[in-house]
């Protein structure tokens, strides 16, 4: 039976499927026996929602994108050209 | 067949390495990258850590991407094979900037800052007294920026393993490919971007007033 703190640092990969099946049957017995790391699990879910929502809502600024346009398009051009 | 220059450049390596000896039938470039621009973008301005360079990174990165399409064996694998691009140009502009390589040594770190708990810590300041949702009313205090904001405060080689895989949804396995790292090494930066973030959280929350801690409430 692992500890609170093996389960703690386990946590986020559990949440991010990156655990193999061994640590997944540990980490969900553990949390079977323990309310504090259900609600840090739970918390942590929410705490990876907010990074991912929040970091990913960068914009690309309108000039960068009207350039990669411009790029992009010539990467159709030669494509088309070599088709 | 890409010299082994554009393989290295286009980071194909390990579960990225699918590379064959001819061009693969598929999308072109250019329909690729669009589906990737915006995500691109925001690794790249995570990278530079500035909005002028993360401009030249991203065209840089397609420009790379182009040339090395054609050894693009799957594009299902488009996205990861772009960040690894995006990361290895990004070591390229750095050194042609004379700017330093991101990185820290493992005995620079706070070492209280590895034991520090966000969650505990909340439970025991517990900023909202009268609250049902304690963890939760304190992550409501983030606006985007304020995330940006504890983001950009990071270390970088802590910061980059979480936005690979909690924002952009990479495995570990993926981003230690992306990164040119071992699994164990993106493993271990990965807990401790963690242990950074939440501390960063919790401090950007003190300084801006957002909680008020038990230290301040005796004053």
């Amino acid at each position: 039976m692992i500890d609170c703190r093996e389960a703690v640092s386990r946590m986020w990969a559990y949440l991010g499927r990156d655990l193999a099946l061994k640590p997944i049957a540990e980490f969900e017995a553990h949390l079977e026996t323990c309310q504090r790391c259900c609600g840090e699990l739970e918390f942590s879910r929410h705490l990876r929602e907010a990074v991912a929502e929040g970091e990913g809502a960068t914009q690309m600024p309108p000039e960068l994108r009207a350039r990669i346009d411009i790029l992009l398009a010539g990467a159709d051009d030669a494509n088309q050209g070599t088709a | 067949m890409a010299s082994v220059v554009e393989t290295r450049a286009a980071g194909l390596t390990g579960p990225l390495a699918q590379t064959v000896d001819g061009p693969a039938e598929q999308r072109p470039f250019a329909d690729v990258a669009r589906d990737h621009l915006d995500r691109l973008y925001g690794f790249c301005v995570r990278l530079m850590n500035d909005p002028s360079d993360a401009d030249d990174l991203v065209q840089e990165t397609l420009l790379r991407g182009m040339r090395a399409y054609d050894d693009l064996r799957d594009a299902s694998r488009a996205k990861g094979w772009l960040f690894a691009i995006a990361t290895n140009a990004s070591r390229d502009l750095f050194r042609t900037r004379g700017r330093q390589v991101a990185t820290v040594p493992f005995d620079a770190i706070d070492a209280d800052g590895d034991e520090f708990s966000l969650f505990e810590t909340i439970a025991i300041e517990d900023p909202f007294p009268y609250s049902d949702e304690l963890h939760l009313d304190f992550l409501r205090l983030f606006r985007d920026d304020d995330v940006q904001a504890v983001f950009g405060s990071m270390t970088p080689v802590f910061r980059l393993p979480i936005i690979l895989t909690v924002v952009h949804g990479f495995s570990c396995k993926e981003a230690a490919a992306i990164l040119e790292i071992p699994l164990g090494t993106l493993l271990s930066r990965l807990h401790r971007g963690r242990k950074q973030l939440e501390r960063g959280l919790w401090d950007y929350a003190v300084a801006n007033g957002l909680v008020t801690t038990t230290d301040e409430d005796e004053r």
